[in-house]
């Protein structure tokens, strides 16, 4: 394994037919962002109500590009797509991008493949805040946040702020300590979580739906309001890719390429938190897309965190939007069974081409 | 199990976790289907206390059936609603609701209900707009609906709440806690929907009905009674104290062993064994639970019921519907305590044109 310049070189899994796409990142873009297009068009155009492309397109055109068409739509047609379809699709991908951004960045810095962005308790940290938030009977919403966005939000970073400060006091080896620690304090919080839920009466259904995930209660406002958290983080996030790259070589490795190790850690660690945070706030807890995308990502790519990271965000945001599409037209079944059911076989598909040489 | 969450990913504690959420959900499902009266302390014990007036912004509620509207009602979650003009496109979200709005006379201005709506067959047939988890909200809006009636209490998702009516759409929360709560929510529901005075005629009918039934097991010595909701996911699930149960069997003449909490719904069998039922109900004989299998039970062969074969069904979706067929349910809890009481003739509700 050698590196020039930060960069990795190292040698790259052979993904028989897909090799072709490999060596060719623009074309996987370019690639990713054709299917996002198509997904906001079909995100749009599809749902419970049929509505007439020709009346999509144009409350679209009337609405964002200011044309002054006239209206041949109902008021409520409008409101369904721009009010409902919009935002639930815009949604879906922002928080498609987050997850599989976290999910890389931890995959990297705890160099292990089963890291997925929920590893180090975020999760349980974030459900037990939402199971609390529907056990308090105020109902308290400010610009459309309630208790249950706001303490789950609260919950994820509480959790893994927990995690990080416990873990640096232990004797082992920083990332041993850090997995072992997340572990067991999600453990801990899980169990609180079940306590909740058992004593939770007629609120359990609520926090089942949350622990499910869903696209139901995406609206402006909130999807205004993550999209700053969640795309500032993953840019620097991305901005520090090479650190990222040199943290999976090893400690000692990357700190001869001058990488500060434990800030850099600590660092990343705290951005790929925060766009979890932000993602399960609005969203519920969604697994698969933060463990898996990355991975697809890696076979196809390498393991090159500058074109991982990227690449990861196009992939989860199409993923979940389409997961979500078809979840919507099957009737409203939680969209993290759709990214299994979709994702699970094409994962497989790739693991058994992948031949040799992959690594986290 | 499948991976629902990233819980059900890991490891054992996590299994266990899952299997919990889903065993839940499932008694959910099966047991409180359809009613919306489960246990909530807090609500229960403020509204037995107040059997207050209905109507916040119509002082005089006119005698004829011209509708007053606008009007602006207090709903179950003390939310003020305020409904424009007389609702020509009503939504229920919940099967006492679509019964109540059907025995009004409203039925035929109720464009669409639950999936889990069972009476009366007008009703079944409409299109569907929720599920046990979910209100399609973007159905709703399209539907143009200008009032929906939703459950209070969890039974529908908050969320979606808040969602049509930051939408315009006007929705109003019902949640009956007990059974003047029921009483009160007919009312309420007619003055939505511009039927107020056949609201209180059918309310008065209902209250006869509840006192007549009072009235005749008064005297009787009512039996320790064991009400099954639940038991084939492992637990017994039964009555949780302040339940709308508790106060069903004891009108009917029973005298209810509860779970001892009002937030838990299952009893432990030795707290069973202990408390010695004279008589078991099985609320879950729609489900093809038997008294025969009941007494094959491990253990509860001790149980004073089980030696003198005091094992009946009860009507269970009737007993806790909470809608105009309560008095029905009533009287039907009150036969199946008392098999030999004599009720006298109840008016038909809703009443038979």
């Amino acid at each position: 394994m050698t590196t020039r310049g930060g960069t990795l070189t190292t040698a790259r899994p052979r993904v028989g037919r897909l090799g072709s796409v490999r060596d060719r990142p623009v074309l996987l873009v370019g690639l990713g962002f054709v299917a996002l297009l198509v997904a906001l068009v079909l995100g749009v155009g599809v749902g419970s109500v049929t509505i007439d492309p020709a009346d999509t397109i144009a409350i679209l055109a009337h609405r964002f590009l200011g044309l002054d068409i006239p209206q041949t739509w109902t008021d409520a047609t409008e409101t369904i797509v721009v009010e409902l379809r919009l935002p639930r699709i815009l949604t879906a991908m922002l928080v498609g991008c987050a997850l599989a951004v976290a999910g890389a960045t931890f995959q990297g810095l705890l160099r292990n493949p089963l890291a997925d962005p929920y590893v180090l308790g975020t999760a349980s940290g974030a459900a037990l805040g939402a199971a609390i938030a529907v056990l308090i009977p105020v109902r308290f919403v400010i610009l459309e946040f309630g208790l249950i966005q706001g303490l789950a939000f609260i919950g994820a970073l509480a959790s893994i702020t927990v995690v990080y400060k416990l873990s640096r006091n232990s004797g082992l080896a920083p990332l041993t300590s850090l997995l072992l620690t997340g572990y067991a304090v999600g453990s801990l919080l899980a169990a609180a979580l079940a306590m909740a839920m058992y004593l939770s009466g007629a609120a359990l259904r609520q926090i089942f739906t949350y622990l499910l995930g869903s696209f139901d209660a995406a609206t402006w406002p909130r999807f205004l309001a993550t999209l700053p958290i969640i795309l500032i983080a993953s840019i620097a996030i991305m901005l520090r890719a090479r650190s990222l790259n040199g943290l999976l070589l090893g400690e000692q490795a990357a700190a001869h390429l001058g990488v500060d190790v434990r800030r850099e850690r600590r660092i990343l660690l705290a951005l790929a938190s925060l766009v979890t945070a932000a993602a399960v706030a609005i969203s519920g807890l969604i697994g698969f897309v933060g463990l898996v995308v990355p991975h697809v990502v890696r076979l196809l790519v390498g393991p090159s965190a500058r074109l991982v990271l990227p690449l990861s965000a196009i992939g989860g945001a199409a993923l979940l939007a389409y997961a979500d599409i078809i979840a919507r037209l099957a009737g409203g079944i939680p969209v993290g069974v759709v990214t299994a059911i979709l994702g699970a076989p094409f994962f497989l598909v790739i693991l058994r081409r992948a031949r040799t040489g992959y690594e986290v | 199990m499948f991976p629902l969450s990233p819980f059900a990913q890991r490891a054992a504690p996590s299994a266990r976790l899952a299997a919990l959420i889903a065993s839940f959900v499932l008694v959910l499902a099966a047991c409180s289907a359809g009613s919306a009266a489960s246990t909530s302390p807090t609500a229960s014990t403020a509204a037995v206390a107040t059997p207050t007036p209905l109507l916040t912004a119509a002082p005089t509620p006119s005698p004829t059936t011209v509708p007053a509207f606008p009007t602006t009602l207090t709903d179950d979650e003390d939310t003020a609603v305020t409904i424009p003009a007389e609702p020509q496109k009503i939504v229920s979200l919940t099967p006492a609701s679509t019964e109540i709005l059907f025995a009004l006379g409203a039925g035929p201005r109720v464009i669409a209900t639950t999936e889990f709506d069972d009476f009366p067959p007008a009703a079944v047939a409409l299109p569907a707009v929720a599920t046990y988890t979910t209100v399609d909200v973007e159905k709703i809006v399209g539907m143009e609906a200008d009032l929906v009636i939703a459950g209070g209490n969890f039974f529908n998702p908050p969320e979606a709440i808040t969602r049509l009516r930051s939408l315009g759409v006007p929705v109003l929360v019902v949640y009956a806690p007990n059974l003047a709560g029921v009483l009160k929510d007919i009312e309420l529901i007619g003055s939505a929907v511009g039927l107020s005075a056949e609201a209180k005629a059918m309310t008065a009918t209902m209250q006869a009905g509840i006192d007549a039934v009072s009235a005749a097991t008064a005297g009787l010595v009512k039996p320790r009674t064991f009400y099954e909701l639940d038991v084939s996911t492992g637990p017994i699930y039964t009555v949780a104290d302040g339940s709308v149960y508790v106060e069903m069997i004891e009108l009917a003449g029973g005298d209810p062993i509860t779970t001892g909490s009002t937030a838990d719904f299952s009893i432990p069998l030795e707290r069973l064994i202990a408390a010695d039922p004279e008589l078991i109900l099985l609320g879950d004989a729609a489900y093809n639970v038997t008294a025969e299998q009941v007494k094959a039970r491990s253990g509860w062969n001790v149980m004073t019921a089980v030696k003198t074969d005091a094992i009946r069904p009860a009507n269970d979706v009737i007993i806790t519907r909470p809608g105009p067929r309560l008095v029905q349910g009533l009287r039907e809890l009150a036969l199946a305590i008392h098999p030999n009481l004599v009720l006298p003739s109840a008016a038909p509700i809703p009443p038979v044109p």
